[in-house]
């Protein structure tokens, strides 16, 4: 959904993350070395940032980066130790708001907050919007517990 | 050694992700760094370990890795001539 419209998508799971990025973008192939989280983010940020640009991004979930600690997991288990450097990258979920800082040329906070509920976020832009009253924010949930199940609400906020 | 080289191709794919390319796309002799494939040092690390997790070769030396990872076909050489399995 943009701004209450449905975006039509054929995909689902993954793939679907990769059908908007070829929709939407399409000229960063960094976007396939992400983990699942990190495209997530990246994506919904892409398609969101293309209407308004922002000074700050904080967004947050409840399951960190755990998708991706599972599978670097899997790469150091006994008897199979090879440590996957690209997978050790995404084991921390602030790598998504630093992804998007990167991309779209954001200098102001960039902050990932791990809390129990989504809620619990709105006290915290509130404070960086009191402290930083002309700041412009992109903030939201973007959660990604295991493959193929997901969701990410983003959006922008300013003061009148 | 061509054989090994599309084999190495096929690898290099996978594990790094490159999910709209195939082995037709790598050029055997283009710089994997800065031109080329245009790798970064984390793709580097990635290629140590396919090089330990594949053909049980362990670089002991860093500095080598300038040359070794000149090319696929250099990669290949380096291969062909050090792998235990």
């Amino acid at each position: 959904m943009l701004d209450g419209q449905p975006i039509a998508t054929q995909e689902a799971g993954d793939k679907m993350l990769v059908e908007l990025y070829r929709k939407y973008a399409g000229d960063y192939p960094k976007f396939f070395k992400m983990d699942t989280l990190c495209r997530l983010g990246w994506v919904a940020a892409e398609i969101l940032l293309k209407k308004q640009s922002v000074d700050a991004v904080i967004l947050a979930n409840c399951s960190a980066s755990i998708k991706n600690d599972t599978d670097y997991l899997a790469t150091i288990s006994e008897g199979k130790y090879y440590p996957s450097p690209s997978l050790f990258v995404y084991t921390l979920p602030n790598i998504v708001t630093g992804e998007i800082a990167i991309r779209h040329h954001i200098q102001g906070e960039t902050s990932f907050y791990i809390l129990e509920k989504e809620e619990q976020l709105e006290p915290i832009v509130n404070s960086t919007l009191a402290a930083q009253p002309e700041l412009c924010v992109m903030t939201g949930w973007c959660e990604c517990s295991e493959a193929n199940k997901f969701y990410a609400k983003l959006n922008i906020i300013w003061n009148n | 050694m061509e054989q090994l080289i599309e084999q190495l191709k096929s690898q290099i794919i996978e594990a790094l992700n490159f999910e709209e390319m195939t082995p037709a796309d790598i050029d055997s002799e283009a710089p994997l760094f800065g031109e080329g494939l245009g790798l970064d040092s984390i793709d580097a690390l990635e290629l140590i370990m396919l090089m330990d997790r594949e053909y049980g070769i362990k670089l002991a030396d860093p500095k080598a890795g300038k040359q070794i990872f000149a090319s696929v076909r250099t990669m290949a050489e380096y291969i062909e001539a050090n792998r235990t399995k």
